[in-house]
């Protein structure tokens, strides 16, 4: 370390979100023109520490000290203001504008008329950049540019604010190989300028490339920090999974049967690469990866929702072709969406208008609905899933996340699937509602229903699935039997870059 | 659980959304009683059912499209568009009367489908999508007939004007139509999908509905209301006149506003429209017979309208 000089302390910082407890007392300290990595699996805690940083979130307790000055917190202004810089994965830049419009917007430098000095905006950008290394035609618009040179645009704006400590929030997510290089290299500059950067990632491979130190975060606690020198790999996945098994998980107790869906080489233009997979009669699949792996638009491609651009869907053998999720369901495949209010839901419509939706011409006699079919139908559910609810008119809203979950899963029970594809089948859940959706999955999975998971809680995974198979930038980089896996196995496949998987 | 506690909570909500417009119905005819007594004149009274009903059927349109999220500005073009077919295909022969309509109405469902296209294929936003048939239709109205309209419109059609008391021939149709829309939308498998795609057009199409289907289909029907609507108008002027549907179209709007159905879809219904139909017209009268100019009708229109926005507004925050 050449300078121990603290630039940024974060001081026992609490955050909470409608009672759940988002950071709880976590203190990170980075010092002066070091690289200090964030890391720690989905939910960790990491986004929140940073919009708190950045002032977009106060915390609930805590203390920040930048640059020898104590804050309670900061409005986002400030925090630009006294030098403090993120840049996100969704860069913010006007795409229809100049490079040098784009650094200066909104603090273009003006003559003293208050007309824009466009030589010196240009001279001052072009100085800019070469400090960085690169050259851009600082004229050209920001949406004729590849997204890493947009990302080098972001970066030359965060120091024309004269920034002292850059976030980078995932900033390798939209690179490619050789791009991540040459960030690498930026990085590298800026640190020998004297900035500090706090760099946030899942793929460890790019922490132990460029961290000095690195702080891990789980479920919104602190768990250690310390420099990267002598810290191996195990090490660090260990610390960022160790939890225990707290949730207890039914027992697998049958066999998986024949198969019935097949995926050959599947890839769609969101980003899955040639995907296989196997789901087989009474057996739990579990899907793992980080956010953005693909886990979701492979649910999407195989339920229809995305199309394919290649490679072929087999179901009980035979080929078929979905060009919509009503083709899928009609397949008696069903998808229990990821964001169950935005996809899996109405909302603002009764439970029992919810519930029977896909299956209005069962319960319809001469085009019209038989009102007595349809509330036996939702009172079978109730009693099925153990919804508790005042009134099938009551709109889904005004239920609890687990209740809302009982009712997409009635839903989608009504036409008798036999793959359910799972999203995150138990976020926003309370734990007795989690409780009861695990039994409920065993109990659809001994009457021969096939059941892909997607979940980013790995004792989920490692509780439920007979299989596991574990995602990385769209493609699945490996299979695991229930026996052999373990939470430190799957962290590893899941953050290993494009470099060891290929 | 929670679902107990807020219930209470709901049921205001529902009870305003559902009844409110009536209550303010109510109230707008005992000021009337007051004010304006001659509203309650036999005579005026049917002229006052036969403008409802003639804004009533398109509004049962509107109210449909709106329900899926989205609006027909068309709908004027379409009554224009009928009273020149009815009068050009009839030429003011009786015989003619149901091929004239059966024209009128395939060319209808034909700028519905144009419309649903638009807005379901081409991602085109319904406001542009209608308002871009709109001038297409007004435009190869006018090249058709170079301006001035031809055709006349046969002496039978007239019969729309028979009434008993105030219960008149376009009342009836507009009864009839509310109640077989009513059906539609309330008890049958389309009319819950229409509500779902309106209320969540993603969740809809990962339930398996055909959203592009649903929607065009709604567009559809709302030109063919509108063409019924025109059939009913041109019977009573008895002439082509290319302005007899003007203010037609924002008016079907403003009383499915006024009743009650939102803008994004989803929430709302024809009983609501029914009342906003009424109190719309009502207010109209109201203007004409307390003698004040044309302006002021549009003001108070535009009050209603925010009154019964900020209103519903209101509801919706506190659910």
């Amino acid at each position: 370390m050449k300078d121990d000089q603290l630039i940024l302390e974060m001081n026992n910082i609490s955050k909470s979100f409608s009672g759940v407890k988002a950071l709880d007392d976590v203190s990170i300290r980075c010092k002066k023109g070091s690289v200090h990595a964030l890391v720690g699996e989905n939910g960790a805690g990491k986004s929140t520490l940073i919009k708190i940083l950045s002032g977009a979130q106060r915390p609930d307790k805590g203390t920040i000290c930048f640059k020898g000055k104590n804050y309670e917190s900061f409005s986002t202004r400030e925090a630009l203001s006294v030098g403090i810089s993120v840049i996100y994965q969704e860069l913010a830049l006007v795409s229809e504008m100049s490079v040098v419009e784009n650094i200066f917007l909104g603090r273009e430098i003006r003559r003293t008329v208050g007309i824009i000095d466009s030589a010196r905006m240009r001279q001052e950008a072009n100085r800019l950049l070469e400090q960085m290394g690169i050259k851009i035609n600082v004229n050209r618009e920001v949406g004729e540019l590849s997204v890493a040179y947009q990302q080098m645009v972001e970066i030359s704006k965060a120091l024309s604010r004269n920034a002292d400590l850059i976030v980078m929030d995932e900033p390798s997510a939209i690179l490619a190989g050789h791009e991540l290089e040459q960030l690498f290299r930026i990085i590298q500059s800026l640190k020998d300028n004297g900035v500090t950067i706090i760099y946030i990632s899942h793929r460890l491979e790019e922490v132990f490339r460029i961290a000095d130190e690195v702080t891990v975060l789980k479920d919104g606690q602190h768990v250690v920090t310390r420099s990267m020198e002598g810290l191996s790999r195990a090490e660090l996945v260990s610390a960022m999974v160790g939890r225990k098994l707290e949730e207890v998980f039914p027992q697998s107790l049958n066999k998986a049967g024949e198969c019935v869906l097949e995926a050959h080489g599947i890839s769609t233009d969101t980003i899955l690469q040639k995907v296989n997979l196997k789901l087989h009669r009474g057996e739990i699949v579990g899907l793992a990866g980080m956010v953005g792996s693909g886990r979701t638009e492979l649910a999407r491609a195989l339920f229809g929702a995305d199309k394919l651009t290649s490679g072929e869907i087999k179901l009980m053998g035979e080929r078929v072709e979905f060009s919509s999720p009503a083709d899928a369901i009609r397949k008696k495949i069903s998808l229990v969406p990821e964001d169950r209010k935005q996809q899996g839901l109405f909302t603002a419509l009764p439970i029992k208008n919810n519930i029977t939706l896909p299956i209005l011409k069962k319960v319809s006699r001469w085009f019209l609905l038989n009102r007595k079919m349809e509330s036996s139908l939702v009172e079978s559910s109730k009693k099925q899933l153990s919804i508790s609810m005042a009134s099938e008119h009551l709109d889904v809203q005004f239920l609890s996340g687990g209740n809302q979950q009982k009712v997409v899963l009635a839903k989608w029970l009504h036409t008798k699937p036999e793959v359910i594809i799972m999203d995150e089948p138990t976020r926003g859940v309370d734990v007795g509602a989690k409780f009861e959706i695990y039994q409920l999955m065993r109990r659809l999975t001994e009457e021969g229903i096939a059941i892909l998971m997607i979940s980013s809680e790995l004792p989920e995974i490692l509780g439920l699935s007979d299989r596991i198979l574990v995602m990385s930038e769209g493609r699945i980089v490996v299979e695991l039997e229930h026996a052999e896996a373990s939470e430190e196995k799957i962290i590893e496949y899941a953050t290993m870059g494009e470099s060891k998987a290929a | 659980m929670m679902g107990y506690t807020e219930s209470n909570h709901l049921t205001f909500k529902k009870i305003f959304a559902a009844y409110g417009v009536y209550l303010a119905l109510l109230i707008l005819l005992i000021v009337a009683s007051f004010i304006t007594p001659d509203l309650f004149d036999e005579e005026t009274l049917a002229v006052l059912f036969r403008q409802s009903a003639q804004l009533g059927i398109i509004a049962i349109g509107q109210t449909m499209v709106m329900l899926v999220a989205g609006l027909d500005l068309s709908v004027g073009g379409v009554i224009v568009m009928t009273s020149m077919v009815v009068a050009e295909v009839s030429n003011g022969r009786d015989e003619l009367i149901p091929l004239s309509i059966l024209v009128a109405l395939i060319l209808g469902a034909l700028i519905g489908l144009g419309n649903g296209l638009l807005i379901t294929k081409r991602k085109v936003p319904p406001l542009v999508a209608t308002l871009v048939m709109l001038f297409l239709v007004q435009g190869a109205q006018q090249a058709f007939t170079r301006g001035v309209p031809s055709g006349f419109v046969p002496e039978t059609l007239g019969i729309v004007n028979q009434s008993w008391g105030f219960l008149s021939i376009p009342l009836m149709v507009w009864f009839a139509l509310n109640a077989v829309f009513l059906v539609l939308l309330r008890m049958t498998p389309f009319g819950r999908r229409v509500y779902a795609v309106g209320s969540n057009a993603d969740a809809a199409r990962l339930s398996g509905l055909s959203v592009h289907r649903i929607k065009i289909a709604v567009y559809i029907l709302a030109s063919c209301l509108a063409v019924i609507s025109g059939v009913i108008l041109t019977g009573y002027v008895g002439y082509v006149d290319r302005f007899i549907a003007t203010g037609l179209d924002l008016d079907s709007v403003a009383a499915a506003v006024v009743g009650g159905t939102a803008f994004y879809g989803g929430k709302g219904g024809l009983l609501g429209t029914i009342a906003g139909v009424l109190i719309i017209q009502i207010l109209s009268t109201m203007v004409v017979l307390l003698g004040l100019d044309a302006q002021t009708q549009f003001i108070i229109k535009g009050l209603v309208i925010l009154a019964a926005v900020s209103l519903y507004g209101l509801a919706q925050k506190q659910a």
